[in-house]
């Protein structure tokens, strides 16, 4: 009965959404076609609330979905059953049954208390937590490069060495999720809505004000390629491999010496996996918990307002005091909707639809954008980036380098703990070189292809004067958010584009919010029990309450902060995981059979050697 | 069986039930994607938007063209204005025809799609963008599907004839209406003369094109004439047969153009006491056919929703009418035993490789119809016997027991269901 049940209310939610879809759609798509007639009719906030709602029940009727290799799931429906039909207090104490007491409560209690205090003293709780963010950055800088710099040799040395050959979960376990997915789900979850606001935004704010390593003056044509690099630079190789140097180690430990699957397991070489039960583990996972939800809930409150706020600055839609909270709310209920649905369904889908809208956008861009300039500039400014890797890399003069890369470091491992424990969750069945591969290479190819496309294509157009992208963010305070409202507009089938951007916004806001709760809800598990439906939606709950507080009380960026600060911390641990993982793999790869990517490469030529020592005298000649 | 080994490991291993839910997952289910049905879907979207982006160009006091083929294409302006609707009208039939499989609606759409993108690359602009996109999705898809579509169009020589004549009639009227032009008033040209066939023929009639000689005038009572008796005709041709197949249909009779559509559907021969039950489990999960030559039941069924052809289940022709050939399963479950083995018989002659599970109503029956041909005899009053045990023995844990016989008795007739059985076997 149960299942018949489940999958009634779910094909009804189903339907209901996709009525909702075709609705909300017919009506944008009339005022897309006969702007005229019912442009004016209804008020632009209709518009925005339609043209919002048609996003976000065209995600959710992907999340409801069934899926169509598997039965619906008799266990879970009826778990979810339970939930619903048991009592107020018998919920909540099944929940905290399953969840385990610190790592549930620790963060529950420090954004009450950081809440309490920001909204009693704001003023000195930002002037203290900006005070503390300054001075870790500026005393931790230089660990954080070299951390960063380390991180990616090590990538490096996975890819290339025999380490590289070892399969997670044993040479005979076959990858579940094909390539395409599991790039899609790696990069997707790993990157928010910042890549779309400073696409255009971050090669400009180097063009205004250049970098020091590069010593050129600012607006000048030498400014354009220093900018370039630095967009390049701070997206590139560098940001993902904070995430595979903690996926990484995460997965080895899981998959092959049967760790529990959290963020703890980075310390199995030196706890032992029975040693994780203890507080050090424990607060490595809280921490952990903090990060994520800290990051991501003030990530969803700040890109709300920038949405809202490109918006206004575009279509002179005012967004008013309920604006971002319904925003939030409706964001909230699509990430939801897709963590509880389950990776295979939601998550996936909705990851798939990011990575092809990503394609999509680059590709019209690239069609309608100044195609010579990029098609000149881009490689170029690969080049400088390779042959000026290492020493931006170690670059640590100024307050410029600690208000742009060390902060950019600290921000990337701060959401490494979810993006790594996530990459590792979905590693079974890969090498480690495909897994380096994945994480770092092919995604950074991807963030990088888009910073050179939309950053060179907003360089060419202040450059040239063709608009003022510059003025419109000096005008809004020098929020990045409007950057590409401006822009965009300059160019062809801007209306296009503009709707593109702001469906891109959403998407990536949601694939990196319901990994993060799927995650949040695993690491706040008890050990051997899996997350139920209501935990997951109970944690996507508590991240949407966290960026509403955010929004409600203020002090958005303070809380950033803090849970950027939780970067430092996770960039030491990365550290300490790295040299247990080398030892590990030293220890129990040895004797294996491994053989590295080089080595192969030189197996499948036999003839050109055979044929060099066969005809030496062609060669002396 | 990843599912099998996770459910095992439960108490250590949980984020497997989260992060490895099934053995493989592929970024899209192409399957689900690439073919017939979705083909159809979006050549539906096409119309509505190309109707949408029509209207929308109609509405403007000046077409816009700028376009890249904006100064190659003759008459841009007259063909900006009326494409999008003037091409929807014909999609949509062309849409209707996809949807019966029919070879010359995919021919139709071929043409029409690359006629129809000219539109948007003719006026340049952006709200017809979305037009060009989703043409360019579709017509691949179509290509790629071009052998799903190959129904012949199965017109009967009646209406072949009257569409013959209408044709006839036109050309007739074109033709010699050109030929006596200077016996017309206001008619000079082909374009006038194929005007005033149709509004003659429509019996229109404005007028401003009027014979003048008595040749002239006979010539246009014979256009009258032919024309709208052969129009009459041809409607009553082509619509009656449709009217037909509905009442049909109502009375619990598929007709053969319907059948022909079957494919990889489970035929059920006969009705007897399990056949409402098993439609319960079965209906929503694939095509049926049910074959009975009870009347009552057939009435009852197609009530229901649920196709029926009323003819008897042990004759091969009825079963090649059921497309036993390409079906996917046969299911007999009928009440009397020897009709049964018939049916068996009946079923294997027309597909000696189709899975055919059979019902036994008396144990001492399935060797026989074992023996006959049946990949499957499930034997009623056994598994009744057999549940009521199991009951009696284990009241706490009801239903698995059942659960159990259920899913291996119905799912073994699906042929995916080895997981399925696989899961409940696992889950006792």
């Amino acid at each position: 009965m149960s299942t018949t049940d489940g999958t009634g209310s779910q094909q009804m939610l189903a339907s209901a959404l996709l009525l909702a879809f075709v609705g909300s759609g017919g009506v944008v798509l009339v005022g897309f076609f006969f702007p005229s007639f019912v442009g004016q009719a209804l008020g632009g906030q209709t518009w925005l609330v339609l043209a919002l709602v048609f996003f976000g029940s065209g995600l959710g009727y992907l999340a409801a979905l069934p899926y169509e290799r598997i039965r619906p799931d008799v266990s879970s429906e009826s778990s979810l059953l339970r939930i619903r039909r048991g009592s107020v207090r018998a919920v909540l104490s099944d929940i905290v049954s399953v969840h385990d007491p610190v790592t549930l409560g620790l963060p529950i209690l420090v954004f009450t208390l950081y809440f309490g205090f920001q909204f009693t003293f704001p003023g000195t709780t930002a002037a203290v937590v900006d005070g503390l963010t300054n001075s870790v950055l500026r005393g931790l800088g230089p660990v954080l490069l070299g951390t960063v710099l380390l991180s990616v040799g090590y990538c490096a040395v996975l890819l290339f060495s025999a380490w590289g050959d070892v399969k997670l979960g044993g040479e005979d376990v076959e990858p579940t999720y094909t390539y395409p997915t599991y790039f899609a789900l790696v990069f997707t979850a790993g990157i928010a809505a910042g890549i779309v606001f400073w696409g255009p935004a971050e090669a400009l704010f180097h063009y205004r004000q250049p970098p020091p390593y590069f010593d050129v003056a600012a607006g000048s044509e030498a400014a354009i390629g220093a900018a370039l690099v630095y967009a390049l630079f701070h997206w590139g190789i560098s940001a993902w491999s904070a995430y595979a140097v903690v996926g990484i180690p995460i997965a080895y430990f899981v998959f092959e010496r049967g760790a529990p699957l959290r963020v703890s397991a980075i310390l199995t070489p030196f706890l032992g996996v029975d040693g994780l039960d203890s507080s050090w583990s424990r607060l490595v996972d809280t921490l952990a918990v903090f990060a994520t939800i800290g990051g991501v809930a003030t990530s969803i409150a700040l890109v709300s307002q920038q949405f809202l706020a490109g918006v206004e600055y575009q279509w002179g839609v005012p967004p008013g005091g309920l604006g971002p909270v319904l925003f939030v709310g409706g964001l909230a209920a699509v990430y939801v909707l897709s963590a509880v649905s389950g990776l295979h369904r939601g998550i996936r889908r909705i990851a798939g639809l990011t990575v092809v809208l990503f394609g999509l956008f680059a590709l019209l861009l690239l069609v309608v954008g100044p195609r010579s300039f990029i098609a000149e500039r881009a490689p170029t400014a690969l080049g400088a980036y390779v042959v000026n890797f290492v020493p931006m890399s170690l670059y640590a003069t100024g307050s410029w380098v600690t208000e742009w890369t060390v902060w950019n470091w600290a921000w990337w491992f701060s959401w490494a703990p979810f993006a790594g424990m996530f990459l590792a969750a979905l590693s079974r069945g890969r090498r480690l070189r495909t897994v380096a591969f994945t994480s770092v290479v092919a995604t950074s190819a991807a963030t990088g292809v888009w910073f050179l496309v939309f950053g060179g294509t907003s360089l060419s157009i202040q450059h040239s004067g063709r608009a003022d992208v510059l003025a419109a963010i000096a005008e809004r305070g020098g929020s990045e958010a409007v950057a590409g409202f401006p822009l965009l507009s300059a160019l062809p089938l801007g209306d296009l584009l503009l709707f593109l951007f702001l469906a891109l916004i959403v998407v990536f806001m949601v694939t990196s919010a319901d990994t993060s709760t799927l995650i949040a809800a695993i690491l706040a598990s008890r050990r051997g029990v899996a997350p139920s439906r209501g935990s997951i939606a109970i944690w996507g709950a508590f991240q949407a309450a966290v960026a509403l507080a955010v929004l409600l009380v203020g002090g958005a960026e303070t809380l950033q902060a803090l849970a950027v600060l939780t970067g430092a911390p996770f960039a030491i641990l990365a550290l300490l995981s790295l040299s247990g993982l080398s030892l590990a793999l030293y220890r129990e790869e040895r004797g294996q059979d491994h053989t590295s990517i080089v080595r192969q490469a030189f197996d499948r030529l036999p003839e050109v050697q055979t044929h060099h020592d066969v005809e030496p005298p062609d060669r002396k000649q | 069986m990843i599912v099998v080994d996770s459910r095992d490991e439960a108490g250590e291993r949980p984020f497997e039930e989260v992060f490895y839910p099934t053995d493989r997952v592929p970024f899209v289910e192409w399957r689900e994607f690439s073919g017939a049905k979705p083909t159809v879907a979006l050549t539906a979207a096409v119309t509505v938007l190309a109707f949408v982006t029509g209207l929308s160009n109609l509405s403007q006091a000046q077409p816009v063209v700028a376009g890249p083929l904006a100064g190659v294409l003759p008459m841009a302006e007259t063909f900006v204005r009326f494409a999008g609707v003037l091409f929807a009208f014909p999609l949509g039939i062309v849409t209707f025809g996809l949807r019966r499989r029919k070879r010359l609606a995919w021919l139709a759409a071929t043409a029409l799609l690359p006629g129809l993108a000219l539109l948007p690359l003719t006026t340049g602009r952006t709200t017809e963008i979305p037009l060009l996109l989703l043409i360019l999705v579709t017509f691949p898809l179509l290509v790629w599907n071009r052998e799903r579509f190959e129904q012949t169009l199965d017109l009967s020589s009646f209406q072949i004839a009257s569409l013959t004549s209408i044709l006839g009639v036109g050309l007739y009227g074109t033709v010699g209406s050109y030929g006596l032009r200077g016996q017309f008033i206001g008619l000079d040209g082909w374009g006038d003369a194929i005007y005033y066939v149709i509004v003659t023929i429509a019996t229109v009639g404005y007028g401003d094109i009027t014979p003048t000689t008595a040749e002239a005038k006979l010539f246009s009572l014979s256009v009258i004439l032919f024309g709208t008796g052969a129009f009459t005709v041809a409607i009553g041709a082509l619509i009656g047969p449709a009217i037909e197949s509905r009442m049909a249909a109502a009375f619990g009779t598929m007709t053969a153009s319907e059948l022909s559509l079957l494919e990889d559907h489970v035929v059920v021969l006969g009705y007897g006491d399990v056949t409402e039950s098993f439609l319960e489990r079965v209906g929503d999960e694939t095509d049926l056919v049910v074959v009975t030559p009870d009347a009552d039941a057939a009435s009852r069924l197609t009530d229901q929703g649920i196709e029926v052809l009323t003819d008897d289940a042990t004759d091969e022709s009825a079963l090649e009418d059921a497309r036993v050939d390409v079906a996917s399963g046969v299911a007999v479950a009928g009440d009397d035993d020897a009709e049964n083995v018939l049916a068996v018989l009946a079923a294997r002659n027309v597909n000696p490789d189709v899975r055919i599970v059979a019902v036994a109503n008396e144990e001492t029956h399935v060797g026989k119809l074992d023996a006959v041909g049946a990949d499957e005899v499930i034997d009623l009053r056994a598994i009744g016997g057999q549940l009521l045990g199991a009951s009696v023995l284990n009241g706490s844990a009801d239903g698995t027991a059942r659960d159990d016989l259920l899913g291996v008795s119905v799912t073994g007739d699906r042929s995916d269901g080895s997981d399925d059985a696989a899961r409940n076997a696992e889950g006792t």
